[in-house]
């Protein structure tokens, strides 16, 4: 991937072009911006464009591939094991950079989701951020760069990435993915800017998990108490697609929130036009800002292990009320 | 040798270049020119003040060929091996990758050794927070008593995960974050040096963003210029830097105030089409409310904020639209707001609902005008409620015209009487035993003396009763706080400036009222004659007694309401 192919984020990719070219590149990085909206892609781009034969991160010559395929010598992936990245892992890391770059001029080291690592793992990291050894280039890559260390993030340059506008999305979605029209808007919609989501692998399943919550929350279901406890049952046995169900839930509840204030043509869940205005019927916005505020409540319980039937019960009770 | 970013290549080479810290670098050079230089010294502080800065220099300062001195001549080769951190007897060592007792071990066998060419073996231990306990155990001797040729200097973001037995053997010093002012000098002197043309108002806001960290600054500088090149422009680095445009700020407060619902969202959807980060524009959010609270508070907040006049005088016709309690309020919730914020996964969504709460909040009041309603209320509604009930309620009868002559502790005039006040006691309220009741209520210990005490004369303002001489009661009531406090309960029961007057009485007291404990024990005995002759009279028992020649002994009440 060199910098052309990556679809937007043109201003980093302008300081990258920039500080390659007159040799400015600092030693340390700290790509900030939300899940899957390209930044480990820019990383690869950047590794490529110092590796390269050719000099231009061209992705045909062998360097590139090694980079493409993650068996290039002096690129160092670091990722998560398991919980999060540990203290051997930066250990290993620092030994490692200790030695010269064996083919290309520098080394790299990509480091991805840095927050999860734990303090004693950044505190390790912390001499080598500060002042690397030989021609080393560290870029750390996180969606939540308030959750590492200050120690961490005063010593790198910090990128930011934002999110792809919605049509930018769209175009990808449909020129270069081949998908129809209609599903794609919904899709562009939903990810909020981000690819991973909008043509992640786990794209199928999100569709027919909507098609489910649209027929779960119907109306019919909600208002009656039987139906509502069978229903947290149903969903007590789904637990591992709860976060999905729940981001799903809020965004018909913020496009009923919008039919209300009278701005339902910026509505995400195109397609469900007639739900919508079922669930914003008869509503006021303070009710509405309650269920939206609930669901938020319940997904943060949800990952503190509160009684996951409990925390649906109440859920569902107030989403009815 | 490859590009070095700002923070790495400006890094302070002499104690001159150590901005901001000059109670340490004063406090060092003392003890250099003294010759009393202690073996062990913790620099503590926040991120890139300069700290580990401070250390290289010092370890300089210490080993430079030209001779102990505060001013290190940064040529020897003792100061250039220092400066490239490769130095034979300066060991700086990662205390956060040499964390274990094995490593501190190591430490000690190569501390015995003299140092090979230097004056000093210095140690300097970066991170040192993140040795483990048993490290920090080994060291302590060492650290105690080291051999004369060993200087240990540790360098901590985090003084608090220090053992104390660590701290009482350390000269600690502790860096301050350094101000904005010092900051935009030192970069003006960077950027000059570099080459590179930017202004003074965008210098300010990248030192700004440092929050007192020279490095942090030196970092968003960095970022600056590897994106517009040698020639900044101050827009640039606002976007860059996240900074969000006042426009959006002013806006959002005017749709806040408003209570535009639509306009707040469509904002909500500007604000993260232009890539802003949700939280930063919280913060912003926060930071304009204060602007707009001082604007409201003070007159000349030219100092405490940073706002063009043109801007101040927005501000203020901004400012009063609102209420300042209303204002209070909002940066209350947007303080809190951008802390939910910050850990939500649907960012956006929470903003907004955030928002459009804060829009629907009834209008604040002040508490203190609330209460002075309440309180407001409750005075009209007693005197509305009192006069109803009548007035002219006689004291209880036959109460001895109290003698006019020893009557030295009535202090206040009648005249100070509240107007709207009724006169008299109404006996709807109970006279004597409601005032006892009352008394009662609120200091249930002078209730109970009140119980024991006769009424003699009961004529607000004047209230006079009678104690048994020599009681525990009447000693209790000639204190003065005692009886001030009945005073005062008196006034509120009444409704009157009302004096309490209290006499001892003799032991026969033939003439006083009973008292209403008095009076209790006296209904009891009758109550106790009644029930016992009820008991014998009733058929069952009396034939009872005759069948077994019996004696009623006792009779006892089964529940004390019931007669």
């Amino acid at each position: 991937m060199t910098f052309d192919q990556i679809i937007g984020h043109q201003q980093q990719k302008d300081i990258f072009r920039r500080a390659i070219g007159a040799g400015r590149l600092a030693h340390a990085y700290l790509f900030e911006g939300p899940e899957g909206i390209g930044k480990k892609l820019m990383a690869t781009a950047v590794a490529r464009a110092l590796c390269c034969l050719e000099g231009t991160g061209c992705g045909s010559c062998a360097a590139c591939r090694k980079i493409d395929h993650r068996n290039h010598p002096d690129l160092h992936m670091v990722e998560p094991e398991g919980a999060g990245i540990k203290i051997e892992q930066i250990r290993r890391l620092t030994r490692e950079l200790a030695y010269r770059p064996v083919e290309g001029r520098k080394k790299i080291c990509i480091i991805d989701r840095a927050d999860s690592m734990n303090p004693a793992a950044g505190n390790a990291l912390l001499k080598t951020l500060e002042e690397p050894p030989g021609d080393t280039i560290l870029i750390l890559l996180s969606s939540h760069p308030e959750r590492l260390l200050q120690t961490i993030r005063s010593r790198c340059q910090r990128v930011p990435f934002h999110r792809l506008p919605r049509e930018e999305v769209l175009t990808v979605l449909t020129e270069r993915l081949g998908i129809e029209e209609p599903e794609a808007r919904v899709l562009a919609a939903l990810a909020e800017g981000s690819f991973a989501r909008a043509a992640g692998s786990g794209r199928e399943e999100f569709g027919s998990l909507r098609r489910e919550v649209f027929a779960w929350f119907s109306a019919e279901r909600l208002t009656d108490p039987g139906s509502r406890l069978r229903l947290a049952e149903e969903l007590d046995r789904r637990k591992d697609d709860l976060p999905d169900i729940i981001d799903i839930l809020q965004t018909l509840y913020r496009d009923a929130l919008h039919l209300a204030l009278g701005r339902g043509n910026q509505a995400v869940n195109v397609d469900a036009t007639d739900f919508i205005t079922r669930l914003a019927g008869g509503k006021t916005i303070h009710s509405l800002l309650g269920k939206i505020d609930s669901l938020e409540q319940v997904r943060r319980q949800l990952e503190r292990n509160v009684n996951r039937q409990l925390a649906i019960n109440v859920l569902l009770e107030r989403l009815a009320a | 040798m490859s590009y070095l970013v700002l923070a790495r290549k400006w890094r302070p080479q002499t104690f001159a270049d150590l901005i901001g810290q000059e109670h340490v670098s004063q406090t060092l050079a003392n003890a250099i020119r003294s010759g009393r230089v202690h073996h062990a010294f913790l620099f503590t502080g926040a991120r890139g003040v300069g700290k580990t800065s401070a250390a290289r220099i010092f370890a300089k300062a210490l080993n430079c060929e030209t001779g102990i001195t505060a001013e290190p001549c940064n040529q020897c080769p003792s100061c250039l091996e220092i400066a490239e951190g490769n130095g034979t007897d300066v060991l700086e060592i990662d205390g956060a990758s040499n964390t274990g007792v094995d490593d501190i071990r190591e430490l000690r066998e190569n501390i015995r050794y003299l140092p090979s060419k230097s004056r000093f073996k210095i140690f300097i231990i970066d991170e040192v927070h993140m040795l483990s306990v048993n490290a920090f155990n080994a060291l302590l001797k060492t650290l105690e008593e080291p051999p004369a040729h060993a200087k240990f200097i540790f360098a901590t973001t985090e003084p608090h995960k220090i053992p104390i037995t660590i701290l009482s053997r350390c000269q600690r010093f502790d860096f301050r974050k350094i101000g904005l002012v010092r900051v935009v000098e030192r970069l003006r002197q960077i950027v000059d040096a570099e080459g590179i043309d930017i202004s003074d108002a965008a210098l300010t806001m990248v030192a700004r963003r440092g929050e007192g960290s020279m490095r942090d600054s030196l970092s968003a500088l960095d970022q600056v210029i590897a994106f517009c090149g040698d020639k900044v422009a101050d827009d640039e680095v606002r976007g860059l830097l996240g900074f969000i445009d006042r426009r959006l700020l002013f806006e959002t407060f005017d749709a806040l105030i408003g209570r535009d619902c639509p306009g707040l969202v469509e904002l909500v959807r500007k604000v993260d089409n232009l890539g802003y980060s949700c939280r930063q524009y919280c913060r912003d959010l926060a930071e304009f409310c204060r602007g707009l609270l001082l604007g409201l508070l003070l007159d000349a907040p030219d100092d405490a904020l940073d706002v063009t006049a043109e801007e101040l005088a927005d501000l203020r016709e901004l400012a009063g639209k609102t209420s300042l309690e209303d204002l209070q309020r909002m940066q209350g919730v947007l303080l809190k707001l951008e802390a939910d914020v910050a850990s939500a996964s649907m960012q956006t969504l929470v903003l907004e609902s955030g928002l459009l709460r804060l829009a629907l909040l009834p209008p604040a009041e002040e508490v203190g005008s609330l209460l002075r309603r309440l309180t407001d209320l409750e005075k009209r509604l007693r005197s509305a409620l009192l006069p109803a009930a009548g007035s002219g309620g006689a004291p209880p009868a036959g109460v001895a015209p109290p003698p006019a002559s020893n009557q030295p502790s009535r202090r206040e005039d009648p005249a100070a009487k509240k107007p709207e006040a009724p006169v008299a006691p109404s006996p709807g309220e109970g006279g004597w035993p409601g005032l006892v009741e009352h008394v009662k209520r609120r200091r249930p210990r002078l209730g109970a003396i009140l119980e024991k005490a006769s009424p003699l004369s009961l004529e607000p303002p004047k209230l006079e009763i009678g104690l048994p001489k020599n009681s525990f009661e009447l000693t209790q009531l000639t204190d003065n706080d005692d009886r001030q406090a009945v005073n005062a309960l008196a006034t509120e029961f009444f409704g009157v400036e009302t004096t309490l007057v209290v006499k001892g009485l003799e032991a026969e007291k033939a003439q006083a009222p009973p008292s209403l404990a008095e009076e209790r024990s006296r209904k009891e005995t009758d109550r106790k004659r009644r029930l016992r002759e009820d008991a014998v009279n009733h058929p069952a028992v009396r034939s009872a007694r005759e069948i077994f020649e019996a004696e009623v002994v006792e009779v006892r009440p089964i529940d004390k309401g019931f007669v």
